[in-house]
């Protein structure tokens, strides 16, 4: 009697282990090799899709902070450092230079625009194209003097101050919601006026530039003038 | 007989789950849960800050991306009131958003780099500028 009670108790619970063990020896049918060869193919193609995806083609600009035979090292647009990888398959090139421009050339402020494949995973560019060039300087501001005499405006930009050259060939335009954006002339701009000039800065004068197109907006009160 | 033996395996499996049952009930009972621990919310005053009248959310185009057409697409959303002022290297325009302040224009840029200088003025001169760099280039690499 106590036997059978026993027997009958240990077939209960373990019929539980049994029927799991049994599930896990089955042997694969085919559908099973197919699946598993669609998961190894899935896996295979993310992971290849996922190297592609590491390296794309980037186009930076930015002022040189430091330069090596390998390596330039650049302040970009928003100030960001940035580390550029140079090797023999670079080509660098400068509309100024008269002769063969290699990185050797290359100095420390000057702004080069690189093309190259940029690592998503190091966050660094193998640059395969460096040129030297020149980029606009633009000042968002509010007019905050007029000198009509040497036509030149103080453009107050947050906390710094700058002075346009307007020169014979600047173009002047102004927006309002009337007339829309239009052709205008220095003698319109008026102090207090929102502005943003167009230009290139005086290498000598770290205050000054000479304007080449200047917006002006007469309905915008200045936000940073005077 | 069988009689015997059906009413024995039912008292077994009643068996058990009792026993089952009671290791379930006592694993249970065993946790303790710390009653000192109550969560205090921190009460934070808020700080009063200003709200700009106006913003600037460039979607097109991605910065330092290298494109091969020279025609450039540059669509955002901005305040429905403020001006955008567009500028490349050799172009500028001035546009108005739409009434929910969604705005789109064309620009032609120039080979290599170019820096597309969007700025946003609202009418009370408060103004935002993003700065993006695309790159004309046909090379293959």
């Amino acid at each position: 009697m106590i036997k059978f009670l026993l027997i009958s108790f240990f077939i209960f619970h373990f019929s539980f282990f049994i029927s799991v063990a049994k599930a896990a020896s089955l042997t694969p049918t085919p559908d099973d090799k197919a699946q598993a060869i669609r998961d190894q193919l899935i896996t295979n193609i993310a992971s290849r899709v996922a190297q592609l995806k590491l390296v794309e083609k980037r186009g930076i600009i930015g002022t040189v902070v430091n330069v090596t035979n390998t390596q330039i090292t650049i302040a970009d647009v928003q100030d960001n450092t940035r580390f550029i990888d140079v090797d023999e398959l670079t080509k660098f090139s400068n509309p100024a230079a008269k002769e063969i421009y290699g990185i050797s050339d290359i100095e420390k402020d000057a702004t080069i625009g690189v093309l190259g494949l940029y690592n998503k995973e190091s966050r660094r560019i193998l640059a395969r194209f460096v040129n030297t060039i020149t980029i606009p300087y633009i000042v968002h501001g509010g007019v905050s003097a007029i000198d009509s005499e040497n036509f030149a405006i103080t453009v107050t930009e947050k906390n710094k101050q700058i002075t346009a050259d307007v020169e014979t060939l600047t173009r002047t335009y102004a927006y309002t919601q009337k007339d829309g954006y239009s052709r205008s002339g220095f003698s319109k701009i008026k102090e207090n006026y929102s502005i943003i000039v167009v230009g290139v800065k005086d290498i000598k004068d770290n205050q000054r530039m000479t304007a080449t197109r200047v917006i002006f907006f007469p309905e915008i009160p200045a936000r940073f003038s005077k | 007989m069988k009689k015997e033996k059906l009413i024995l395996s039912f008292i077994a499996v009643l068996f058990g789950l009792l026993v089952a049952g009671g290791i379930f009930y006592l694993l249970q009972a065993a946790k303790t849960v710390p009653s000192n621990i109550t969560k205090i919310d921190p009460v934070v005053s808020p700080t009063p800050t200003l709200i700009p009248s106006v913003f600037l959310i460039l979607d097109r185009p991605k910065n330092e991306e290298v494109v091969t057409d020279k025609v450039l697409t540059i669509s955002g959303r901005s305040a429905g009131n403020a001006a955008i002022v567009i500028v490349t290297d050799s172009f500028e325009d001035v546009i108005m958003p739409a009434l929910n302040g969604d705005f789109s224009a064309t620009v032609k840029i120039d080979n290599g780099q170019n820096i597309i200088d969007v700025t946003a003025i609202a009418p009370n001169g408060e103004s935002v500028t993003i700065k993006k760099t695309v790159t004309y280039s046909q090379e293959e690499f």
